[in-house]
């Protein structure tokens, strides 16, 4: 059976939101664990290299290995959340779908850079340790 | 606390698939509608609203504060690039009392989104869609305890 064009698109749309908040639930969840593993690790760390006040101490907690991983699974997901986050604030402002697509492409810029900056700007502070 | 669409899945957004007109229309409603504002404006519009709202505007209000800080903190991180001097003359504010008043701002915020949003994830997926409320209020209050808990400890430690 045909479906008619309007109702398609609007099936397709609704689809679209349930996976967006799919997502937003999931990495919401994801940084709820990820929060309490960061500061279980952050406790466990700083101790170890006697606090977190110094430049050198700072460097040696970025450079232990776990703690590496962990921050950098943190970014990831924290900037996936935030950009999903602020996708849903900006069409609060009912924008055209032509906008819409716009928006999606930018946030997804936005989080591939921040992203990258990121893991980058760990792991040559890591280096220095 | 049912009438906020954004709490269950298939919501884009406020005004991402409603007519605007009749957003505009329900304004004038009296009694609990979806929305009565476009954007931002409505987080602010308590006029004849609930708990619904205010949870669902402070999960907004606090959501751009924490993305923000995410770039807050990145540009803080960055500062280690600049070497021992530059992080130090960094710290030096940053021990300040004022900025440890900061910390428990973000603490705050964390808790309200966090725990709210958990709320939302539980209502949404169809766990305990008819306890939104008591839900809500109970994990404000485990909220503020850990606010508190936290404040102290910050306030301690300075």
């Amino acid at each position: 059976m045909e479906v008619p064009r309007a109702a398609g698109r609007e099936e397709a749309a609704a689809g679209s939101r349930s996976t967006t908040w799919r997502w937003t639930a999931l990495s919401g969840v994801a940084l709820l664990v990820l929060v309490t593993v960061h500061m279980l690790a952050n406790h466990l760390v700083v101790e170890q290299v006697g606090g977190l006040r110094t430049y050198r101490q700072v460097l040696e907690y970025i450079g232990n290995p776990v703690i590496f991983v962990i921050e950098s699974l943190f970014l990831i997901v924290v900037t996936a959340h935030a950009m999903l986050g602020l996708r849903s604030v900006l069409l609060d402002f009912g924008l055209s779908p032509a906008t819409k697509h716009v928006l999606d492409r930018g946030l997804v810029a936005l989080g591939v850079i921040t992203v990258a900056y990121g893991v980058v700007l760990i792991g040559v502070l890591a280096s220095r340790a | 606390m049912s009438d906020r669409v954004d709490d269950h899945p298939g919501s884009g957004g406020p005004s991402s698939d409603h007519d605007l007109e009749a957003i505009r229309a329900a304004r004038g409603v009296a009694g609990p509608v979806q929305r009565k504002g476009i954007g931002p404006v409505a987080w602010f519009d308590v006029r004849r609203r609930g708990a619904g709202h205010l949870a669902f505007s402070l999960n907004r209000i606090t959501g751009l504060g924490l993305v923000f800080y995410l770039y807050l903190h990145l540009a803080v991180l960055s500062m280690l690039l600049g070497g021992a001097s530059s992080w130090s003359s960094f710290l030096r504010v940053a021990t300040l009392p004022a900025f440890l008043g900061l910390d428990v701002l973000l603490i705050f915020g964390l808790l309200v989104h966090g725990l709210n949003g958990l709320r939302v994830a539980l209502v949404g997926s169809g766990y305990a869609p008819d306890r939104q409320k008591a839900l809500y209020w109970s994990l404000m209050v485990f909220g503020g305890i850990l606010l508190l808990g936290a404040a102290i400890h910050i306030v301690g430690s300075a």
